[in-house]
């Protein structure tokens, strides 16, 4: 998306949702406004049957972005409910005796939240540490596996550092064991080519608003050979295969499908422009040392920076830039909570340093002028703000 | 993201966008009086200068690491104190600070840390016969 007024804020929130692509909403509005496609999907009259082409044109477009036939495709409401039918639904189907749960403490809450409610349930959670640059190793996840392991989930690229995860080594390992693994690409899939077949992932979460898409619908691939074991979230209906009962919304999937055909048509070349636009505004950023970077630079999602001003209290910056800049301290998710993030506690910051950390993300709509704007609109404010610190406040928040 | 608009009051936003009286005291005459507090576990560092002269106080000054609310209550406690007599001084606290910035509740651990720093001020300065 472009933005068409100049003195709009510069969106660099693209990771909490990126705006909804023009040529997705029109190909949404049409849909709705389409006389002969209100019927439900599952219907078996003419008018059903129109609208279920529709659903499954969208599901092969969806399947195409990650390379998975269609019938591995099954439509949620978003990432958070195929994380969370992932992880309950394939812990809750194991064989018997498989009780153990393999994660990290760097999750979005939807995964760490469903590992939580698993604990309750009595499996054991193996949580994982990162590194201090954000990184969960392939071989720590290796020695974290047990005979009794029913799942490894782990995100793919991390929505508040963007560091990204090699999700091919760890499903190697855990295919290597029988063990299911399933990743959170909700933030990957707009930028990073995935291949479920040749990755060998079982379970594989994704939605659209990260990509362009509609909010309200996202997708669970789950591996046809072998297939997971999985214990549906809701019943009522048998859709989407069994796996998730509810009347598909005709006009959603076919926003979905297109966001997904728009961001694979161009997936490689905006992920080396948006990475370059980064490093530019890392470069630019550095005006307002002393500063520091939260996760590592590479691998790593294109759009996503993090960064740290010392000497800055991160709700004083949000307002110091409100208006002009529109960003997130931590995560958007955690943000509401009003408690310093838990991904950068895990890697090792202190509180403070946590506060003074703000989460910038670029997406496609993104040019340089925009990135040249935001820096000039964070190095003015950091520098007001610096000038109003005690002495030693400099040193000491950081 | 914050909702400017709902998350503070219209005071403390004219009190965070100006920082009125944030930096070092000018040059003047009387007795020079500092007051700090710091509780990083809160976010949350103020130091106050201020010039006392026969008693009364005559220029002041800032600095503060903070919140929105941190920052503006510094501010307004720094304007409130110029012209007053210590012992008026002391009617400066937090709830006095949250009121006129109209102040959530989980905003007062913060300008207790406002609070803290005046009374470090008051108890710092010559008293006056």
């Amino acid at each position: 998306m472009t933005r068409m007024d100049p003195a709009a804020p510069v969106y660099l929130d693209h990771a909490a949702t990126a705006p909804l692509d023009a040529r997705v909403a029109a190909a949404m509005a049409a849909c709705l406004a389409d006389t002969s496609l209100q019927s439900n999907p599952a219907s078996a009259h003419s008018g059903g049957r129109a609208a279920a082409a529709r659903v499954e044109a969208a599901r092969a477009q969806v399947a195409r972005l990650v390379n998975a036939p269609p019938e591995t495709i099954a439509f949620t409401s978003g990432a958070t409910e195929s994380v969370n039918l992932a992880v309950l639904g394939a812990a809750r189907a194991a064989p018997e005796g498989r009780r153990h749960v393999v994660t990290s403490r760097i999750e979005h809450r939807a995964g760490l939240d469903a590992c939580r409610q698993l604990e309750r349930e009595g499996f054991e959670v193996t949580w994982l540490a990162p590194t201090r640059d954000g990184r969960i190793e392939a071989d720590t996840v290796a020695a974290a596996l047990r005979p009794d392991t029913a799942l490894v989930s782990l995100m793919h690229g991390n929505n508040e550092t963007g560091v990204v995860t090699d999700v091919g080594a760890i499903a190697a390992a855990c295919n290597a064991r029988g063990t299911a693994l399933h990743t959170d690409a909700a933030q990957s899939a707009a930028w990073i080519p995935i291949d479920v077949e040749a990755t060998g992932v079982a379970l594989l979460s994704f939605c659209a608003h990260k990509l362009g898409g509609p909010k309200g619908i996202g997708a669970l691939y789950v591996r046809r050979r072998p297939r997971p074991l999985l214990q549906p979230l809701q019943f009522g209906g048998g859709h989407e295969r069994g796996l998730r009962s509810g009347t598909l919304a005709t006009h959603q999937a076919v926003g979905f499908g297109v966001a997904c055909e728009l961001a694979a048509a161009d997936l490689t070349a905006e992920a080396a422009r948006v990475t370059a636009l980064r490093e530019r505004l890392w470069r630019r950023l550095q005006a307002a040392a002393p500063l520091w970077r939260n996760g590592a630079a590479e691998p790593a999602l294109p759009g996503i920076l993090n960064v740290g001003f010392a000497g800055i209290e991160g709700e004083s910056l949000l307002l110091e830039i409100d208006g002009r800049l529109a960003a997130s301290s931590g995560a958007a998710c955690s943000s509401a909570t009003g408690e310093p993030s838990y991904v950068l506690r895990a890697l090792g910051r202190s509180d403070p340093a946590i506060q003074a950390s703000l989460r910038l993300s670029l997406g496609r709509g993104t040019t340089s002028d925009d990135v040249d704007r935001a820096a000039d609109v964070l190095v003015l404010g950091v520098s007001r703000l610096r000038s109003a610190l005690p002495a030693g406040a400099l040193e000491r928040v950081a | 993201m914050i909702d400017a608009g709902l998350a503070y009051s219209r005071r403390v936003l004219e009190l965070f966008r100006a920082l009125p009286t944030a930096g070092d005291l000018a040059a003047g005459e009387g007795t020079v009086i500092v007051g700090e507090a710091i509780a990083l576990d809160r976010s949350a560092w103020v130091r106050f200068e201020a010039r006392a002269d026969a008693g009364r106080i005559v220029d002041t000054a800032f600095r503060a690491f903070g919140c929105p609310h941190t920052l503006a209550a510094a501010a307004l406690a720094s304007l409130a104190l110029r012209g007053q007599t210590l012992t008026e001084a002391t009617a400066i606290n937090a709830g006095r600070l949250a009121h006129d910035l109209d102040a959530p509740p989980e905003k007062m651990g913060r300008l207790l840390v406002v609070e803290d720093a005046l009374r470090a001020l008051i108890r710092g300065a010559p008293r006056v016969q």
